[in-house]
């Protein structure tokens, strides 16, 4: 997870995108390490997230709860959410968090 | 503002009557099974049979499969369904074909109706055929799992096409062989052709997909690929025009290519991060191990070992019930539960994800149901299997109760799903406050 932003903001805004769930796995898509950076640049939020595999029915879903979930939060900034494909998600890119969860279903 | 990519789904008017129709005719097939239980004492040719594999493979599987292809096809090759009016104009021919040819069989009435069922059935075989194709064209990136399932469309048309051929061959009597002789090919490439080249693509991309694992070597899938097309077709040539004694190697050719798939998923599996294997995987896992009935039953019936005629039967008759009430409906009762949740859950919940504390998938049907509907199933399939090979009615009888109580679990299940309603939903406690 990169971020090109003052710490305590980047940690709002991953703070805030844990409420959204991956309805197949369960775990939020911070931890689940589907969101890949966030950028501030003036009032224009930016956010690139992926998904678990390219096709992925939520792709409408996750990015758009992933705007509104931010404009809710951030009123004031322009919020843009851009799914990019690379590099493509591996399991390694489940935070020790996510891997504790998924450990924890067992 | 917005830059999301809309998702590639379809509407769900595409997707769920397939759902629905597939659990109607799971719960008429098992209490056609019911009233069946005298017609497994002989040879497969019979009407009652006909009908229990048709509904099986039609109503049951076939419309399943249909209905799931649409919501998955998008997920497998990364692309929006070609057409969805061809998808529910499909579905109208594939139901009226259906419930027309199990009543044909049922009634052993092989007129002009029945000419009709098969040609219904043809024309949606064909739509899907065009669908599939078309969709695939549109695909960004061709893979292997996109072979398997644009042939096993194709193998479909084929099999529907062999199985007019005999309807009409029913009345007009123009084929040089016996119709047993076409049923063989009819049915081998339909359970082969159709659902195992379908069942195996679909299943390398979801199966991986769902227990968070990564495959990296795609030789086997590809190997499996070739090797179940070549058994098909070299047995369908020296089927219809050679008649050699080397049935058996194309079998073993076709069984090779389903351990290469086995093989894929076991060593798939072996890299995946989620150890909380639910009961849809579950039975999915049950229904790869009970494809392994068939696997060695095709080598028996395609040997020539001399066997009793009457155990030669009884063989015949567990390899098809092995096929249909074994592999193919335990995968679909697994996957089920894997697919239709999610496609219910997007289309309830999908403009309150973000806003809402929303339920899961999981959180949309009784989990309770599903544990007893795959307890009844194996109860149901052990004693259908066995009562067959005894002979025994009573026992299959038990089986096919077995069958009616899963049929029943499910479908209540299933339309629990697809009656959904979204309940009031709390918004999340911070948006309170910081909008």
């Amino acid at each position: 997870m990169e971020t090109q932003v003052p710490e305590e903001f980047g940690n709002e805004v991953f703070e805030t995108l844990k409420y959204i769930i991956d309805p197949e796995v369960g775990i939020n898509i911070v931890d689940l390490g589907l969101v890949y950076e966030i950028s501030l640049d003036g009032d224009k939020l930016e956010v690139n997230l992926t998904l678990t595999t390219p096709g992925c029915p939520m792709s409408g879903t996750i990015v758009t709860a992933t705007e509104q979930i931010l404009l809710k939060r951030f009123p004031n900034l322009d919020v843009k959410v851009n799914l990019v494909w690379s590099p493509p998600w591996s399991t390694e890119m489940i935070t020790e968090e996510g891997m504790r969860q998924l450990e924890g279903k067992s | 503002m917005s830059t999301a990519t809309t998702s590639n789904s379809p509407g769900k008017w595409v997707v769920l009557p397939h759902y629905a129709f597939a659990a109607l005719a799971f719960v008429a097939l098992s209490i056609l099974l019911l009233f069946s239980t005298d017609a497994f004492g002989g040879h497969y040719f019979h009407p009652k049979l006909l009908t229990l594999t048709h509904v099986a493979a039609l109503g049951w599987a076939t419309m399943l499969i249909f209905g799931a292809m649409y919501q998955l096809l998008p997920v497998v090759l990364d692309c929006k369904l070609y057409s969805e009016k061809l998808g529910t104009i499909a579905f109208v021919f594939l139901a009226v074909g259906t419930i027309l040819l199990a009543w044909c069989f049922w009634h052993f009435e092989l007129g002009h109706l029945m000419h009709l069922a098969a040609c219904s059935l043809v024309i949606a075989f064909i739509l899907f055929n065009i669908n599939v194709i078309q969709t695939a064209r549109q695909a960004p990136k061709w893979t292997v799992e996109s072979d398997f399932i644009v042939t096993s469309a194709i193998w479909l048309l084929v099999t529907g096409i062999v199985g007019l051929v005999m309807v009409l061959n029913f009345t007009m009597a123009f084929l040089p062989a016996e119709h047993t002789h076409y049923l063989k090919l009819h049915a081998h490439i339909g359970m082969a052709g159709w659902f195992l080249l379908l069942i195996i693509g679909v299943g390398s991309k979801l199966i991986p997909m769902f227990l968070l694992a990564h495959a990296e070597d795609f030789k086997k899938l590809n190997w499996s690929y070739n090797l179940i097309n070549a058994g098909l077709v070299f047995f369908i040539f020296d089927h219809l025009f050679f008649h050699t004694a080397l049935l058996p190697v194309y079998a073993a050719l076709v069984v090779a290519g389903v351990i290469l798939f086995l093989l894929f998923i076991y060593e798939t599996s072996k890299t995946r991060q989620r150890n909380d294997v639910d009961l849809g995987m579950k039975q999915t896992f049950v229904a790869l191990g009970l494809l392994l009935l068939p696997l060695v039953l095709v080598i028996v019936v395609s040997s020539n070992l001399n066997l009793p005629q009457q155990l030669l039967s009884s063989i015949y008759l567990v390899y098809g019930i092995s096929v249909f009430f074994g592999f193919v409906s335990a995968i679909i009762l697994g996957q089920t539960f894997k697919t239709l949740p999610f496609i219910v859950w997007m289309h309830a919940y999908e403009d309150y994800v973000g806003k809402f504390k929303t339920p899961l998938p999981k959180d949309l049907y009784n989990h309770s149901l599903q544990r007893w509907q795959n307890i009844t199933y194996l109860f149901g399939f052990v004693l259908l299997i066995t009562g067959v090979l005894l002979r025994n009615q009573q026992v299959i009888l038990g089986g096919a109760i077995g069958f009616t109580l899963t049929a029943v679990l499910y479908t209540v299940n299933v339309f629990q799903l697809l009656l959904h309603k979204v309940q009031e939903l709390k918004p999340f406690a911070y948006g309170n406050t910081g909008a």
